[in-house]
């Protein structure tokens, strides 16, 4: 028999995020598996605690659900199995951003995923269910503009199943992701890793979830400016400008900026007044920015560069940028005669 | 100025479908021993609703786990079901503002299990009660196996 610790600090929080203007309420439901009992462990919102209810041989499921008054909906946050002689273990998942609530990266970034097991056995003597653990990869897109909310995880696709059979911490890196879409740049969704435990054919126990962790995966934002073309000479007044940036990252900052000559990647102008907007969401935004009256911007004539620029936690990307002329000299061409 | 900081163009599909190919051909999962199981996660629980019981009164509501319920006397009948349009609170909270008509039992985990009976005076104030009666461990809600249990329960769909 032994105990198992609720932990509820993010998953709560998880539930929260989703909660938008809605109300969730979280329950914690303790299954034993062998017998079918079921109990509702009274929990603070954040915290960890010990189960009270013991965990016999058979193991017992701990299952964290969210549920939502209207319509009445039960969704599953998260789920583990525990057992005296069940292995035990953990999935997490490293991507740049440092966001706590949820592992979330971009389409063109790499992510890591550390997978730690123990209680494994080794030798004839032990079941297989003891001795080995399945560890699963899921993909699902969230489709176009989705992001994720009451999706169907049943639908997701397995992509690769492998068995570990060592205890330690194996970590798993990936280039890009590789949840489907046609436009790689635009693929939204979620990789799930999960690891379950094999079906014991002693204990009768299922094949269960021992630890699951999801990133999510947003687009790779895009950007116009409109309102000038390339070469095109500006000689008193500048031309209304339309800066347009879809997908920007959820934790991000886009701006315009200038600088003198031609388009040249990785120089750091002037900032275009009025061109920047902040992101600070869980979701990927778009901005229309219109640009008006910043001539003062172009000290002289000549060549100039104007670059619409998201700044993220991968660096800084650029979405767009046109190269045109300044040219305000006032040219008299003119003769001058006497009448001698 | 304009931030500093790594700048790049905004990576292309072509360079992503490349990265991608060469992120699958080097996927450290194939190092691995290779598994065959029919997937595990198909089988993940589903629902909380059709796995519980529901109390409402007065525009909240709770939930607990089915034969959680032992007793629900007909004068609160209509209490025993999710009423829509409810606020569902967590059980201590319900609780707490519905005392006046809810009584809980608190059993063994062996009781739960229908291993042990209920005593007689519990039983005996289970029948003499006029309160909705709610069987609980350590404070929470739990499912009274009905099979070995003399006791009276109820179950109710919300």
């Amino acid at each position: 028999m032994k105990t198992f610790l609720l932990r509820l600090i993010s998953l709560s929080a998880l539930a929260a995020s989703a909660a938008s203007a809605q109300t969730y309420t979280n329950f914690i439901r303790q299954v034993q598996v062998s017998t079918g009992v079921q109990w509702d462990a009274t929990v603070a919102y954040q915290g960890t605690q010990a189960s009270s209810l013991e965990i016999p041989i058979g193991g017992s499921r701990f299952e964290l659900w969210t549920l939502l008054s209207s319509p009445l909906t039960s969704y599953l946050l998260d789920t583990k199995f525990v057992g005296s002689y069940v292995p035990s273990a953990t999935v997490a998942i490293r991507t740049e951003d440092p966001y706590a609530l949820v592992p979330r990266t971009r389409a063109d970034r790499p992510f890591s995923i550390d997978i730690t097991t123990s209680g494994l056995f080794s030798g004839t003597g032990s079941t297989d269910a003891s001795k080995n653990v399945t560890l699963l990869r899921h993909v699902q897109s969230y489709g176009p503009g989705g992001t994720g909310v009451n999706m169907d995880r049943t639908q997701a696709t397995l992509l690769t199943q492998s068995t570990i059979s060592t205890n330690g911490t194996q970590t798993l890196t990936y280039q890009v992701t590789s949840i489907p879409g046609d436009d790689r740049t635009a693929v939204r969704g979620e990789e799930r890793f999960s690891v379950f435990s094999l079906a014991d054919s002693v204990s009768l126990a299922p094949a269960s979830q021992l630890a699951s962790q999801y990133v999510q995966i947003w687009p790779v934002a895009r950007g116009s400016i409109e309102g000038i073309t390339a070469g095109q000479k500006i000689r008193f007044s500048t031309p209304f400008l339309t800066l347009t940036a879809n997908d920007l990252y959820p934790d991000s900052r886009v701006y315009a900026q200038v600088y003198k000559g031609a388009s040249r990647l990785g120089v750091s102008g002037t900032i275009v007044p009025g061109s920047a907007a902040i992101v600070n969401d869980s979701v990927p935004q778009d901005r229309v920015i219109i640009l008006r009256d910043y001539d003062a911007l172009f000290t002289e004539d000549g060549q100039w560069t104007i670059e619409l620029l998201t700044s993220t936690p991968f660096g800084i990307d650029r979405l767009a940028s046109t190269t045109f002329v300044v040219d305000r000299t006032i040219r008299v061409n003119g003769t001058i005669s006497t009448q001698n | 100025m304009a931030e500093p900081g790594v700048m790049r163009d905004a990576a292309t599909h072509d360079q992503l479908v490349r990265a991608m190919q060469q992120s699958q051909q080097a996927d450290p999962m194939k190092s691995l021993p290779n598994s065959n199981v029919a997937d595990p996660s198909l089988n993940l629980p589903k629902d909380l609703v059709s796995q519980s019981d529901f109390i409402s009164f007065q525009g909240a509501a709770t939930l607990v786990p089915k034969h959680a319920i032992l007793k629900v006397p007909a004068a609160y009948a209509a209490c025993a079901r999710f009423q829509e349009g409810s606020k569902i609170l967590g059980w201590a909270e319900f609780f707490a503002a519905n005392r006046g008509w809810i009584t809980t039992v608190e059993i063994t985990a062996e009781q739960a299990e229908g291993k042990a009976p209920l005593s007689d005076e519990v039983a005996a104030m289970i029948s003499k009660s006029n309160n909705l009666i709610v069987a609980t461990f350590k404070g929470g809600p739990i499912s009274l196996l009905p099979s070995k249990v003399a006791a009276e329960t109820a179950s109710t769909k919300p």
